[in-house]
């Protein structure tokens, strides 16, 4: 930042260089761009607003996810359990009320795949979370809330993948029900379901930008505020569009070097 | 080498009354009285799709019987009383396809089930497979992954894993069913040993000369029923049934 | 390679700048060969422009209808985000940008703007009982506004905390559940939401005083013509009562 600081004087002299003809629309295709550029990042310390934007952005992705992946979690176990090898109790295999739960979360599966994120937003915002002053906790609970249904469902198909014999295996050894889920269903399903969870966390970092319908000062309202002060037809949203290419193929990267460490510890699994 | 000395049975271990199970529309068992004493080594053949492999898994309830009553030292455990994790503790199962634990080592997979359940202490836990291990030849694969064993060396794992927590009876699966046929005998041999040591067994298999080699009695099931038994110099070679004989002359 | 190729594709994505300030569709024919004209605006602020039905109609839709039976066209009515008008005025999407927009200093360096219409001042809404009392307990607060607008521009006087909305109406309804200390819009705007929502506890405070604002018409620069014609017409609607008409259709409760 300090070395940039100095190369300000040189990028506002550029600037006034042409800011005469800029207001009379004769500017060239470079020189406008930088214009653009100037107007839109370097003046008035503007490219703070993205960084503050994005660091939001970052925090309401982090959070977000966590709650997602809670809450998903648990429904990911409803749904499934009615599937899970017999009890031995008799034929029913779970409780009424877990049936019960079991049915409300396929519900809540289907009501927030069914419906568009934004509306949901809204409806947190304006009506469930009313009283809540706290905007970034209202971003992170409405999109935590929409990821949970989509996790949820990737998880399931994570435990559905797991080998009916592990789970009789498991409980041929007297371990419980949850026991097995815990220690043996559920660490094979989360390795096969890792590549999908960081690819949804991913698709949840661009999602959160319909954050800035609550006025949430995320990287895309940033983007919207210097645009309204600059009256710049899309370079503000260029600008931001760059900053989640940035991130998200950083993550994707990561989420490659993950999956190709998996792919290799399978491998030595397979070996016969 | 041939009729090896009998265990001494004993006391009656399990006894199976009017088992019934159905799958939908399809009645695989249709009535079984049987009883199975300590120290008994019992293997039950017949054709694929006989039920056999359902009756095994009734015994310690991962399939849930229809009708019948299964008594284990006198307790009905097909009761809605009955605490099935406390029943399973003392029947141990080995599967066809091994079904060791992937993301596990060798030892975890042991050790796992006997510290859960709070059988044992880590340290007890560890002693106990270890000395398992060591009978089976397997010491040195304790910290490897079940994907880094053979065949045969996942099945010896799988019987350990079965006898670390202790069981009044062993369940066999076709246990060499999806072996290669080079690694049959080093499963065959432990099966053999633990039999000596007086284990009480039911195996479902295929392999007749683990019959005639181990087996008190011999039953035979076609078509849901236990169509006829006895020892195995009786069933193998003097079936009365037509149907055993019918089996017998397809796989010997 | 691959760099190269990023970099052609970013500079074809800001071609479009090129043709910033050429384009300019006033008299280009339509589909049927019909001569129009196309008015910018943001129907999320009424009386001045909102949705009615399928139409967008308001005291700036009615002013656009009289410019354009003036110039012998036909009206086309483009509805956009207040912030993205200007932005379409300069890459020639639209001809006139009429949406109750306040002439300002920022605002000239990108396009030019008509004689003044009308004179709307900003107006402060708050709750009873609320923390805001005056210029002085404004300091500091979370304000509301319509990204964007003047009220916006206000609200950055007093407080680094403005939440910026899509909808003007969507702010007073923060307001109203206590998430927002106070919010400032256009007080014909500010007296119609109020107005509407008929809740006795919002309040627009006269104690806080904002300077006059003009709302006037933008077009794009390099039109003088354009411009010309749009003032003949506003100086006539002035002086045969047309636009007192317009203004009392709309605001039948202004006394």
């Amino acid at each position: 930042m300090q070395g940039f600081a100095l190369l300000m004087p040189m990028f506002e002299s550029w600037y006034a260089a042409i800011q005469e003809r800029a207001v009379m629309g004769t500017l060239g295709f470079w020189e406008n761009l930088y214009k653009e550029v100037y107007i839109n990042f370097l003046y008035q310390e503007r490219y703070l607003n993205y960084l503050r934007g994005l660091w939001l952005t970052l925090e309401v992705t982090f959070f977000a996810a966590l709650l997602g992946f809670a809450l998903g979690l648990v429904l990911a176990m409803l749904r499934v359990q009615a599937v899970q090898s017999p009890d031995g109790r008799g034929r029913r295999a779970s409780s009424a009320v877990m049936r019960f739960l079991s049915w409300l979360a396929g519900k809540y599966i289907n009501i927030i795949r069914g419906t568009p994120m934004l509306l949901q937003i809204l409806i947190i915002n304006f009506g469930i979370m009313a009283a809540v002053k706290n905007k970034t906790l209202i971003g992170i609970v409405a999109c935590g809330i929409n990821s949970a249904a989509y996790v949820a469902e990737i998880l399931r198909g994570g435990i559905l993948s797991v080998d009916k014999g592990q789970i009789e295996a498991g409980r041929s050894l007297g371990l419980s029900r949850m026991q097995t889920m815990v220690m043996i269903v559920f660490p094979q399903a989360l390795k096969s379901a890792l590549p999908s969870l960081c690819n949804e966390f991913i698709a949840l970092l661009k999602e959160t930008s319909i954050l800035a319908y609550i006025a949430l000062s995320d990287l895309t309202k940033a983007a919207d505020y210097i645009r309204s002060r600059t009256y710049s037809p899309f370079m503000p949203y260029i600008i931001s569009g760059l900053m989640y290419l940035t991130v998200v193929t950083i993550l994707t990267k990561a989420v490659g070097v993950l999956e190709r460490r998996l792919r290799q510890s399978d491998a030595g699994n397979e070996a016969r | 080498m041939r009729e090896t000395k009998r265990g001494n049975t004993g006391d009656v271990l399990i006894r199976v009354e009017g088992l019934r199970k159905q799958f939908g529309k399809l009645e695989v068992l249709k009535g079984i009285d049987e009883t199975i004493k300590k120290n008994e080594r019992v293997v039950l053949i017949g054709p694929s799709g006989s039920g056999k492999s359902t009756f095994l898994r009734c015994l310690n309830l991962l399939e849930v019987p229809t009708a019948g009553k299964i008594l284990l030292d006198s307790e009905d455990i097909t009761s809605q009383k009955c605490d099935v994790n406390r029943v399973r503790r003392k029947m141990g199962m080995v599967f066809q396809q091994f079904n060791l634990f992937p993301h596990y080592t060798i030892l975890k997979n042991i050790t796992l089930a006997p510290t859960m359940l709070s059988i044992m202490s880590a340290a007890e836990a560890k002693d106990s497979a270890m000395a398992l291990l060591n009978r089976v030849g397997l010491a040195d694969k304790a910290n490897a992954y079940p994907g880094q064993l053979s065949g045969g060396q996942k099945q010896r794992v799988a019987i350990v894993r079965a006898l670390a927590m202790k069981p009044e009876v062993m369940l066999f699966d076709e246990p060499t069913s999806a072996l290669d046929p080079e690694m049959v005998g080093e499963v065959l041999s432990v099966m053999i040993e633990l039999a000596r040591d007086g284990m009480t067994m039911v195996v479902v298999t295929h392999e007749m000369g683990f019959a005639r080699e181990v087996a008190d009695r011999v039953l035979f099931m076609d078509d849901g029923l236990i169509v006829e038994q006895g020892t195995p110099s009786g069933i193998l070679a003097n079936p009365k049934n037509e149907r055993t004989q019918d089996f017998l002359r397809k796989v010997l | 390679m691959k760099k190269f190729l990023t970099i052609l594709l970013v500079v074809a994505m800001l071609i479009p700048f090129a043709a910033l300030s050429e384009t300019y569709n006033l008299a280009t024919a339509g589909s049927d060969g019909e001569l129009s004209i196309t008015m910018g605006t943001n129907a999320e602020f009424p009386p001045f422009e909102f949705v009615e039905g399928e139409d967008v109609v308001g005291v700036d839709a009615d002013i656009a209808h009289e410019i354009a039976n003036d110039l012998g066209l036909t009206l086309l009515i483009s509805n956009m985000a207040f912030d993205s008008i200007i932005p379409a005025l300069t890459s020639g999407q639209i001809d006139m940008g009429i949406a109750a927009m306040t002439v300002k200093e920022e605002r000239l360096l990108s396009v030019d703007f008509s004689e003044p219409y009308y004179n709307a001042r900003q107006a402060l809404i708050v709750k009873v009982g609320g923390s805001v009392v005056d210029a002085e307990t404004l300091k500091d607060k979370t304000i509301g506004v319509q990204n964007g607008t003047t009220g916006d521009y206000a609200a950055e006087e007093y407080t680094a905390d403005v939440q910026r909305f899509g909808k003007a109406l969507d702010a007073v309804l923060e307001l109203q559940n206590g998430k927002l200390d106070a919010v400032i819009v256009d007080e014909p705007v500010a007296k119609n939401i109020v107005a509407a929502l008929g809740n006795p506890d919002l309040i627009l405070l006269d104690a806080v005083a904002f300077e006059d604002e003009f709302y006037a018409i933008a077009v794009a620069k390099g039109h003088p013509e354009l411009l010309e014609a749009i003032n003949a017409t506003i100086k006539r609607i002035q002086e045969d009562g047309t636009l007192d008409a317009i203004l009392l259709k709309y605001f039948p409760t202004e006394e």
